[in-house]
């Protein structure tokens, strides 16, 4: 296990006041808030700040790690000393509940605190649980069954939280898309008394794809065409999500033009458009003949692709 | 670590095919009755009827719920504040479209 230097994560001294730490802890959560930021990293940044918030501004937490924390370093390998925590008394839980992504580090320092609220009702209905789940876009686009399997913590007979795996076989319907949420009744926590069983709700995002990129419903893909195609026109064949189809490229055809193919985004009652992005290739002259091709080229038209641009001397 | 197995599970897409009161709404975020009732009278969640007792929110609703939620409790915004940051980061989208 790695030791994590709070401290660092938050950008304060070691002897920063509440006030400094707060200041610090607001500035970078608006930062990394991953519904604010689009840094590819915001949501693992945002939990890192959280934790290293959630230890200093509380003055017990903030003692006992700055006791176990006194000698090591960021990143260093650290086993918490035996009954390093003996002397210190921790009022309650106080923890965000939802806060369920704690590292390994923190967990070894302060435990792992059960989720969620407690039911006050003596028959209530079971918790519902959020996941989040990674699909291939051509789920999406034809329905799939599916096996996922899910981290969920539980608790065993003795009351400890321990993390139980489950694994789910799931039918991911034609036409949903990322950001949107799936439904599954009674597959949430376990109902109190006679209450039912909470729900589950899965976030779908999608696996991440060399030859096509997604928004909302609609899928780009670059498509590479020959500067001939490009110039003359030509009908090519298309790998798309729903299958090939014969695409027209119109004639003059320049790189980055759009051609909408109407419909087939992802599929739903309002389907999505298919884009595909014209990238013009050129092939290389390595034979004597290709080369020739080029020059006869250049001798056939009156072509400056820099006639506009005002080149200083 | 146990593993448990069940059959293949059909669900619903909550955006397109559900509508929840405002208990279900809560539940599923585990959001209190009365954020979400300051969250509609702020316009943040726009739900059908005419009182909370009748009010059917989309699915849509849970997305933007969730997101109101953590807003709130991560950066400590006010209501006021949670709408107008949601109101700005539906424009920033809709000019990056």
């Amino acid at each position: 296990m790695k030791f994590k230097d709070y401290y660092e994560a938050l950008g304060v001294a070691r002897t920063a006041t509440d006030d400094e730490i707060k200041v610090a802890y607001r500035k970078l959560a608006r930062k990394y808030h991953p519904d604010v930021s689009k840094l590819a990293d915001a949501e693992d940044r945002f939990k890192e700040i959280g934790e290293a918030y959630a230890v200093l501004k509380d003055p017990e937490k903030r003692a006992a790690y700055d006791q176990v924390g006194s000698q090591a370093k960021h990143g260093q390998d650290f086993t918490p000393p035996p009954n390093w925590d003996a002397g210190f008394e921790f009022s309650g839980s106080g923890f965000d509940p939802n806060s369920a992504d704690q590292s390994e580090f923190f967990e070894a320092l302060f435990g792992r605190h059960a989720r969620g609220r407690q039911n006050q009702n003596m028959n209530a209905k079971g918790q519902d649980h959020h996941a989040k789940v990674m699909i291939d876009l051509s789920d999406a686009y034809h329905g799939a069954k599916r096996s996922i399997s899910l981290q969920m913590p539980s608790h065993d007979v003795q009351g400890r939280v321990v993390m139980q795996e489950r694994k789910l076989d799931i039918a991911i319907p034609k036409g949903i898309h990322a950001g949107q949420h799936l439904r599954l009744r009674g597959q949430g926590g376990p109902g109190v008394g006679t209450g039912p069983a909470g729900d589950l709700y899965l976030e779908i995002s999608f696996k991440p794809n060399a030859s096509f990129r997604i928004e909302g419903r609609d899928v780009y893909m670059d498509l590479p065409i020959t500067p001939w195609e490009a110039a003359l026109g030509a009908t090519v064949n298309v790998p798309t999500p729903s299958g090939s189809v014969e695409l027209k490229i119109p004639q003059g055809s320049n790189s980055g033009r759009k051609l909408r193919l109407k419909g087939r985004g992802i599929p739903g009652l309002t389907p999505g458009d298919l884009y595909v992005v014209t990238t013009i290739t050129i092939p290389p002259a390595e034979s004597e003949q290709e080369k020739e091709a080029y020059r006869a080229m250049a001798k056939a038209f009156d072509f400056n692709p820099r006639a506009n641009m005002k080149v200083s001397s | 670590m146990s593993i448990t197995n069940i059959q293949i599970l059909e669900g619903s897409i909550v955006e397109n095919e559900i509508h929840m009161t405002i208990t279900e709404l809560c539940h599923a975020t585990n959001a209190a009755e009365e954020h979400v009732i300051a969250w509609v009278y702020e316009g943040i969640l726009n739900p059908t009827g005419h009182s909370p007792d009748d009010w059917r929110f989309s699915g849509d609703s849970l997305q933007r719920a969730l997101q109101a939620l953590r807003l709130s409790r991560d950066l400590e915004i006010n209501t006021p504040g949670v709408a107008m940051v949601l109101e700005l980061l539906d424009e920033i989208a809709r000019l990056q479209k």
